[in-house]
C-alpha cells in the first residue's frame, strides 16, 4: 500500500478526484437524501477493495493512515464529486474507538469486518428521555452467565434499518454516585433475538432513523469495551472528533454552492440587498474554514482537542442553516417547491439543504449543549 | 490564540502586554482623551527605543525589517491597552507607503526617522468617506518649473495632530503622485476634528503649497502601488488592533458575570447571558483566526486583488465582532456599563473609531463582494 502522505497535496487532490469523478456511479450523484445500503453497498466494496474506506484509520489496521491536511483534501473531493454520505458510523466511530479502547481481540474480530463492508454500524446512544441529557439514559444491561441482558430502547438511530451491529450506551451500575458513572459501552449483533425496529419518517419525508427496541437481548461479555462502568469516557472521548467533523466548512460549502448557482440563474447578483446578505454569509463561511483550519492544525501537531472545538460546530451549523434559509428566499415562489426545480440551464433541489440542515444543530449534541459547554469549560462561567 | 504563535512571536505579545500594562495603564489614556490630546511625547520615544515603530522600516534605514505579523502583535497589544498614539498610522500606513516610494535620499531619512521617533510623517490620501485608494480624489498638484502647487482637501488623517509633515497624495493631471509637506509648509493647515474616543481626525488643508521637485516621493503607477498596498495592509494592522480591544473589553464582561452578583447569584450563572457571551467568544476567535492567516497572506506578498480581498476578509470581521463584544459589554456592565466612569465605554469608543476608519464593516463587505463576484470558496 503506497504512502499517501508522501505525495504532494496537489497530486494526491489529483488521484483522489479522478477516481471519484470516473468510478461513482452517476445516478447516485447528489442526492437529496442519505443512500442506502443496498444503494451504495457497490461504492462501498470498491474502496475498500481499493484500501480507501477508511482515510481516517491507520495503517496497520486497513487504514490510509491519512495526515489531517490530506484527510481534508480527501473529504472536499468527496463533496466535490457528490458522493453522498455512506452508513459510516463503524468507519468513524467504532473503528477509532475500538482502536483506542478495544482489546486486541475486538479489533481483530470486528475492524475487517468494518473495512469489508460486513459489519454496518449504527449508533445507540439517545433514547426517548435522554436527549440533551444522554447520561439519564435508562436502557441497562444485566450480568447473566457470560452475556450481558440488556433491555430498554433507543432512539434517533440513523440508518439502524441497514445495519448489522449498534452500539450502545448502557447503565450498568444503578447505584452509582453520579449519572454519568455506572454507564457501559457495548458492542451488540442486530440479529440477535430480542432486537426489534420501528422506522421513523423525517421532515423531508425520508425513513432515515429509527426506534430501536431491546427486549432481553443477550451480548456476549467480550463485546464489553473499556471498562464495566466507564463507557461515559470513552463516549466523551469521541466528541472531539465528531464535532471537528460537523464544524469542517463541507456541508454548508454544498449549500453555498447551490445559492451562488441560483442567484446566477435568476440575475440577483445585480440586486445590492441580496448580494450584501450573501457576501456576509461568504465570509461568514470562509471565516469558518480560517477557524477550522486552526483547530486541524492542532490535530497535527498531535495536541488533543479541548472543549472549544465546540465552537466550530455551533458557527457551521449555524451558517448552513442560514445559507440554506437564504436559498428558499432567493427563489421566490420556487421556494415552496418540493424536489428540482428547473432554472435557466439548472435543475436545483431548492429545501434540500434546509432539511438536510436542520439536525445539524441538534445531533450530536444541540448547539444550545454546546454553549454550555462553552461557558463552563472555556469562559469558566459559573453554574 | 497565542497557543499558534511561535516562540519569537509569543515573546514580542509579552512585551507589548508588559508596556500597557496588561490594560492597567488607562489613567494615561483618559487623561490625554480629556483634552482630546493622543500623544504623549515619552510614550513615542518609547516605542521608538523599543523598536516597534520600525517593524516594517527596512534594516537599512534603521528599522527591524520585519512582517505584518510582527506589526499586527504590536498593533494587538497597544489596542488592549487602548494606546492613542497613532501607531497603525505611522508605523503602517505611512511606512508602508514611503518603502513603496521610489528611492530617494528623502524617503531613507524620512522613514530612519520614523524609526527613530524623530520624524512623524502620516499618510494625508483620503478626502471622501467609503473610499478605498483615493481614487475618488480632487486634490491637484499642479507643475511648475521646480516642482508643484498642490491645493485640496484631506480627511480622515489619524496622526495629523502629532505629524510633523504629510505624504499627501495628488494629481497631476491623470498621474496620481505622492509628495511629501512639511506640517508647516505655507499654505497647508490642519484642523483637528473631534472623535468619540479622544483622539481626532485631521482635516488637512493645502491651499496652492509650494512642492520642491525634491519632494515628490512617487508618481504614477509606482505612487499607486505603494498607497494600494500601504492601505491594505494598514487595514489588517488595524483589525488587529480591533481584535486587541475586543479581547480585553470581553474579559472585563466575563470578570463582571463572575463577580456581580443579583438574586443571590452571579449574574454570569444565567444561561441568557452564557449563551450571549459564547456567541460573542465565537466572533472573537474567528476574528483572531481570520486575522492570523490574513497578515500571513498579506507577507507572502499576493498579487493585488488577493491582497485587497484578504485585508476586507479581516476588517469585515474584526470591526463587527469588536462592535458587536463592546456594546455588549455596555450591556452586561449593566447601568454601571453607561458611566463614564466605567472603561468598557473607552473599549466601546476605540471599537467605533477603529471600525470606521479605513473602512467599515459595511464597506469591506461591498469591496470583498466587487472583488470575488463567482464565491468564497477557495477561501473556505
Amino acid at each position: 500500500m503506497s504512502d499517501w502522505n508522501a505525495l504532494g497535496d496537489e497530486a494526491f487532490r489529483a488521484e483522489v478526484r479522478a477516481f471519484f469523478e470516473n468510478e461513482f456511479p452517476a445516478e447516485y450523484k447528489f442526492l437529496p437524501r442519505r443512500m442506502r445500503w443496498s444503494e451504495c453497498r457497490g461504492w462501498y466494496l470498491k474502496l475498500s477493495k481499493k484500501g480507501w474506506i477508511a482515510p481516517n484509520w491507520p495503517r496497520e489496521h486497513g487504514g490510509m493512515g491519512l495526515s489531517p491536511s490530506k484527510l481534508l483534501i480527501y473529504y472536499e473531493e468527496t463533496e466535490r464529486a457528490g458522493v453522498g454520505r455512506m452508513p459510516d458510523q463503524g468507519l468513524t466511530m467504532v473503528g477509532p474507538t475500538l482502536i483506542r479502547f478495544g482489546n486486541d481481540a475486538q479489533r481483530a474480530f470486528f475492524l475487517p469486518k468494518i473495512i469489508a463492508g460486513e459489519a454496518i454500524w449504527c449508533q445507540g446512544y439517545s433514547e426517548p428521555n435522554a436527549g440533551s441529557d444522554l447520561a439519564s439514559l435508562r436502557t441497562e444491561a444485566v450480568p447473566d452467565g457470560n452475556d450481558y441482558v440488556i433491555n430498554g430502547s433507543k432512539i434517533w438511530t440513523s440508518m439502524a434499518h441497514d445495519a448489522t451491529h449498534i452500539y450502545v450506551l448502557a447503565r450498568t451500575d444503578k447505584a452509582a454516585r453520579k449519572k454519568q458513572e455506572g454507564i457501559s459501552f457495548f458492542l451488540v449483533d442486530m440479529k440477535t433475538p430480542g432486537i426489534t425496529l420501528r422506522t421513523i419518517r423525517n421532515i423531508a419525508g425520508h425513513e432515515e432513523f429509527c426506534q430501536v427496541f431491546f427486549d432481553n437481548v443477550r451480548t456476549p461479555k467480550e463485546n464489553l469495551v473499556g471498562e464495566l462502568h466507564k463507557g461515559w469516557t470513552i463516549a466523551k472521548g469521541l466528541l472531539g472528533f465528531e464535532r471537528l467533523n460537523i464544524g469542517s466548512p463541507r456541508r454548508p460549502l454544498q449549500a453555498l454552492e447551490k445559492l451562488e448557482m441560483l442567484a446566477q440563474a435568476r440575475g440577483l447578483t445585480a440586486d445590492p440587498a441580496f448580494v450584501e446578505r450573501l457576501t456576509q454569509l461568504q465570509l461568514d463561511l470562509a471565516d469558518l474554514g480560517s477557524l477550522y483550519r486552526r483547530f486541524v492544525d492542532k490535530v497535527r501537531r498531535g495536541e488533543a482537542l479541548g472543549p472549544d472545538v465546540s465552537m466550530l460546530k455551533v458557527w457551521s451549523m449555524d451558517t448552513y442553516q442560514r445559507l440554506s434559509e437564504l436559498l428558499i428566499e432567493a427563489a421566490g415562489e420556487y421556494g415552496a417547491v418540493e424536489g428540482e426545480v428547473a432554472m435557466g440551464d439548472e435543475a436545483i433541489d431548492v429545501l434540500s439543504p434546509f432539511y438536510n440542515s436542520r439536525p445539524g444543530t441538534i445531533y450530536g449534541g444541540s448547539n444550545e449543549i454546546q454553549r454550555n459547554i462553552l461557558a463552563k469549560y472555556v469562559l469558566n462561567l459559573p453554574s | 490564540m497565542s497557543e499558534t504563535l511561535t516562540e519569537h512571536a509569543a515573546l514580542l505579545a509579552q512585551s507589548v502586554g508588559d508596556f500597557v500594562q496588561h490594560g492597567a495603564d488607562l489613567p494615561r489614556v483618559r487623561a490625554l482623551a480629556q483634552n482630546h490630546a493622543e500623544f504623549d511625547a515619552a510614550q513615542w520615544r518609547q516605542l521608538a527605543e523599543l523598536g516597534w515603530l520600525g517593524v516594517l522600516v527596512p534594516e537599512s534605514c534603521g528599522g527591524l525589517g520585519l512582517g505584518l505579523a510582527e506589526a499586527a502583535i504590536v498593533a494587538e497589544g497597544l489596542g488592549r491597552g487602548l494606546v492613542p498614539e497613532p501607531y497603525t498610522a505611522v508605523a503602517v500606513l505611512a511606512a508602508r507607503t514611503l518603502e513603496g516610494a521610489a528611492a530617494s535620499p528623502l524617503r531613507d531619512e524620512l522613514l530612519a526617522g520614523l524609526a527613530a521617533g524623530s520624524r512623524l510623517p502620516v499618510l494625508a490620501w483620503q478626502e471622501q468617506p467609503d473610499d478605498f485608494s483615493g481614487l475618488q480624489m480632487a486634490t491637484t498638484a499642479t507643475p511648475f518649473e521646480g516642482g508643484f502647487r498642490v491645493s485640496g482637501e484631506k480627511r480622515f488623517v489619524i496622526g495629523a495632530t502629532a505629524a510633523d509633515g504629510y505624504v499627501v497624495s495628488a494629481l497631476a493631471g491623470a498621474e496620481p503622485q505622492l509628495l511629501w509637506i512639511p506640517r508647516d509648509a505655507a499654505g497647508c493647515s490642519t484642523a483637528a476634528q473631534p472623535l468619540a474616543d479622544g483622539r481626532c481626525y485631521g482635516s488637512v488643508s493645502l491651499r496652492d503649497v509650494v512642492v520642491p521637485r525634491e519632494q515628490l516621493l512617487a508618481s504614477g503607477a509606482t505612487a499607486r502601488g505603494a498607497l494600494d498596498r500601504a492601505l491594505d495592509h494598514a487595514a489588517a494592522v488595524t483589525s488587529a488592533e480591533l481584535v486587541g480591544v475586543m479581547k480585553r473589553a470581553h474579559e472585563m464582561s466575563l470578570d463582571y458575570m463572575k463577580t456581580r452578583v443579583q438574586f443571590g447569584k452571579p449574574i454570569g450563572s444565567f444561561q441568557v447571558l452564557q449563551h450571549r457571551a459564547v456567541d460573542l467568544h465565537i466572533q472573537q476567535e474567528l476574528a483572531d483566526a481570520v486575522l492570523r492567516e490574513v497578515v500571513a497572506e498579506l507577507d507572502a506578498g499576493p498579487d493585488p486583488a488577493a491582497r485587497a480581498r484578504a485585508a476586507s476578509r479581516a476588517k469585515s470581521r474584526c470591526a463587527e465582532a469588536a462592535l458587536a463584544i463592546t456594546r455588549a459589554a455596555i450591556q452586561f456592565h449593566g447601568a454601571i456599563g453607561f458611566t463614564e466612569d466605567c472603561d468598557v465605554g473607552l473599549y466601546a469608543k476605540r471599537a467605533m473609531t477603529l471600525s470606521a476608519w479605513l473602512g467599515n464593516g459595511r464597506a469591506h463587505r461591498a469591496r470583498y463582494a466587487r472583488l470575488s463576484a463567482p464565491g468564497a470558496r477557495e477561501a473556505a
